[in-house]
């Protein structure tokens, strides 16, 4: 169970993150198509930053178990400059889509487009091969959070196993950054401003509100979680390697968002039950549901009558078809911001 | 204004394509004898595509040669076209060899060898197809893999994984695969402990790292699995996160991984570099028709083209003596190695003794 637990973990919280940065943009009213794009920039500047880092022996002196706590600042300030080359990414949607009026569908695919291009001309220059890997080392072994590290390395109770065992700080504040920016959505002056302009932006201007600014605002905070989110998807899922692909992971944010109706609690929902289905898919041959020695889904795959429909590809279809029939529930009550998507012109009433 | 300026910026953009596509067709000196086009992944995969590489490097330096590598397009998707394009575009370069690694060049490389007598194909991991201008070359990868399974359960290891790329239709996988499964058989008979082994093809079908079968084989080490054979390139990348995660160990594939991850006990090596050496020597000394046309090599113990680099393992329960003599039995003979290439779930209906394999 904290194993399925853990690894869900793994898979939901990059989508979160990624999804939120969506919301963010959206709710200013600029559809940000470009979150797979961004977060392919961000990942190769966070894994380039580690390998840069390394490559220097910066922090060699720290790796291991004794300077866990080094390491992890590592981490965040990596995250920290992922995040902030998600943000400059992001400024070329705004310019194309805030300043020039553009598109902003295809301003967001043009980005889906020149983020991969971009990052693998300089991957192979770097590293002269398709992928940029750390320095040295793996990923869990430098930077990942195991129990004996806080003195526990006897406690076996579900809590240490599942929190403070095999996993990545990023996990925590990615879940801490999403609690803080949703309340900043909902319950300050700002969120509300930026949802006006996602809204009406018309009416918001003629209250003062400079809309511009608060698109701009919008993009940027998004480009920061989005290319955050992207390094952490390669720390945690990937050991630590940019190769100009996250697996669609921005893509699959964008539909957890709007699948969760452009809500961040509705969000956290959807992108938690798309990672545990997709974690079981994964895992299945090592998954004891009910905790009785026994692998239900493995045995079930092995059947031959129910092997027949419950095998590996059926559970690998899981994530996706459970989204889907949720969807069909659900998505009649789904609202996009209403403005976004069209560019603001102060002009039009 | 801004016409002017567009219409400068526009020309100078037209005459830099221009520029760019003449530039290879003027320079004639810019030839290159020993061409490689690439397998499925990256160049320095530090597997495959790497040690042949590093063999057409090596021979080419020695000889004062040009050498050029070229990637067919589409990375991992490429098409036999793709490929066919990369094998012509190495003849245009100027080509005499070109060494193909990887199996799945076969239906590219019969169309080029055929459009282009002139120049020689060293098919890794292929056949001969009985052209003059191509010599396949084969490895016995079931010794190797017996060589690391046999490493493994002697080591202490009961609980063991193998990962296969190419999702089971790659026949250099699949004698990697069976050859680990009869190693450990052999050793726990040997040792007479039983051993449980996770098989699967799932997730390394492209053989490129991915969450999901890192998320598999965490799993894996989590309910007790000790070391996981990796043999599929870049798969290796999601096998050492899981492991490293779970202080777990791998097996390393093709060449020596023990510099890519702390996690590797030892690597089941296929002499790429070496053998390459060999076969580009064959071509230039006059003796390429004994490994081409209706003549093909198939190389294992006898030619020093399988086993485990003794100098980098991290095996502390079985010795380098221990091992020698396990080579030389297998070289002699005395040890055979089954190659039939079986599918996964007949691997795991053979009548073990010792060896339970769980088919995922």
């Amino acid at each position: 169970m904290s194993f399925l637990i853990r690894e869900t973990l793994v898979y939901a919280v990059p989508l979160m993150i990624v999804a939120l940065a969506g919301v963010f943009a959206e709710r200013s009213g600029i559809i940000n198509l470009a979150l797979e794009g961004i977060m392919i920039f961000g990942a190769f500047i966070g894994a380039f930053f580690i390998y840069e880092m390394q490559m220097n022996e910066v922090f060699v002196l720290q790796s291991g178990a004794a300077n866990w706590g080094t390491m992890q600042m590592f981490v965040l300030l990596t995250m920290l400059v992922a995040g902030i080359a998600g943000a400059i990414f992001s400024l070329l949607l705004a310019f194309a889509a805030i300043n020039l009026k553009a598109d902003q569908t295809i301003g967001g695919t043009a980005l889906n487009l020149l983020a991969p291009a971009f990052v693998l001309f300089f991957i192979r220059i770097i590293a002269n091969q398709d992928d940029l890997r750390m320095y040295r080392g793996d990923a869990a072994s430098w930077f990942m959070l195991k129990k004996s590290f806080f003195g526990l390395k006897e406690a076996d109770g579900f809590f240490v196993n599942t929190f403070l065992n095999k996993v990545y700080i990023t996990t925590y504040v990615c879940l801490l950054l999403f609690v803080l920016l949703s309340i900043l959505l909902y319950k300050t002056k700002f969120g509300l401003r930026l949802r006006a302009c996602g809204e009406n932006p018309q009416a918001a201007a003629s209250l003062g509100i400079n809309v511009f600014h608060m698109r701009y605002a919008g993009v940027i905070i998004s480009g920061f979680l989005a290319g955050m989110g992207g390094f952490v998807y390669a720390l945690t899922t990937s050991n630590c390697v940019a190769n100009g692909d996250v697996a669609g992971f921005g893509f699959l944010a964008l539909a957890v968002m709007i699948f969760g109706n452009w809500k961040p609690l509705n969000i956290a929902g959807a992108a938690l039950l798309f990672g545990l289905f997709k974690c079981m898919a994964a895992s299945y041959s090592t998954l004891d549901l009910d905790g009785n020695g026994q692998y239900l889904l493995l045995n079930l795959s092995k059947d031959p009558v129910w092997g027949k429909i419950l095998n590996a590809n059926f559970y690998r279809l899981l994530p996706y078809l459970v989204s889907l029939i949720v969807l069909a529930f659900t998505s009649k009550k789904s609202r996009a911001p209403k403005a976004e998507g069209i560019p603001y012109d102060p002009g039009k009433r | 204004m801004k016409k002017i300026i567009a219409l400068a910026l526009s020309l100078l953009m037209v005459f830099a394509i221009v520029a760019c596509t003449a530039a290879p067709a003027n320079s004639g000196s810019d030839k290159y004898e020993i061409a490689m086009v690439t397998d499925v992944g990256a160049l320095m995969d530090k597997s495959f595509n790497q040690g042949t590489w590093e063999g057409c490097e090596a021979y080419a330096k020695e000889h004062g040669l040009t050498y050029k590598y070229y990637q067919p397009a589409n990375g991992s998707e490429a098409t036999d076209d793709d490929r066919y394009d990369a094998m012509k575009a190495a003849v245009q370069g100027g080509a005499k060899v070109i060494v193909t690694p990887g199996f799945l060049q076969g239906n590219a490389l019969e169309k080029a060898a055929k459009e282009f007598p002139e120049v020689k194909f060293i098919f890794i991991d292929g056949w001969s197809m009985g052209l003059d201008n191509v010599s396949g070359i084969a490895y016995k990868e079931e010794q190797s893999g017996y060589l690391a399974g046999y490493a493994a359960v002697m080591e202490g290891y009961t609980k063991l994984g193998f990962c296969g790329g190419g999702g089971g239709t790659n026949p250099a996988c699949c004698r990697y695969g069976y050859g680990f499964v009869q190693g450990a058989e052999a050793a726990a008979e040997a040792k007479g402990v039983d051993v449980e082994i996770k098989y699967t093809w799932q997730y390394g079908a492209s053989f490129s790292a991915s969450p999901e079968l890192q998320t598999m084989v965490g799993g894996w080490y989590e309910k007790g699995t000790e070391i996981v054979f990796s043999a599929g390139g870049s798969i290796f990348n999601s096998i050492t996160a899981a492991a490293a995660a779970n202080d777990a160990k791998v097996i390393g594939v093709d060449v020596d991984q023990s510099y890519e991850s702390d996690t590797v006990v030892t690597s089941a090596l296929k002499g790429l570099t070496a053998s390459v050496k060999w076969a580009l020597a064959k071509v230039y000394d006059g003796t390429w028709a004994e490994i081409s046309g209706a003549n093909s090599a198939s190389l294992g113990a006898e030619s020093d083209a399988v086993g485990l680099p003794t100098a980098t393992w991290s095996l502390k329960n079985w010795t380098v003596a221990e091992y020698e003599a396990l080579l030389a039995s297998i070289k002699s003979g005395a040890v055979v190695v089954d190659n039939t290439l079986l599918e996964a779930d007949a691997i795991a209906a053979q009548p073990f003794k010792h060896v339970t394999i769980q088919y995922v």
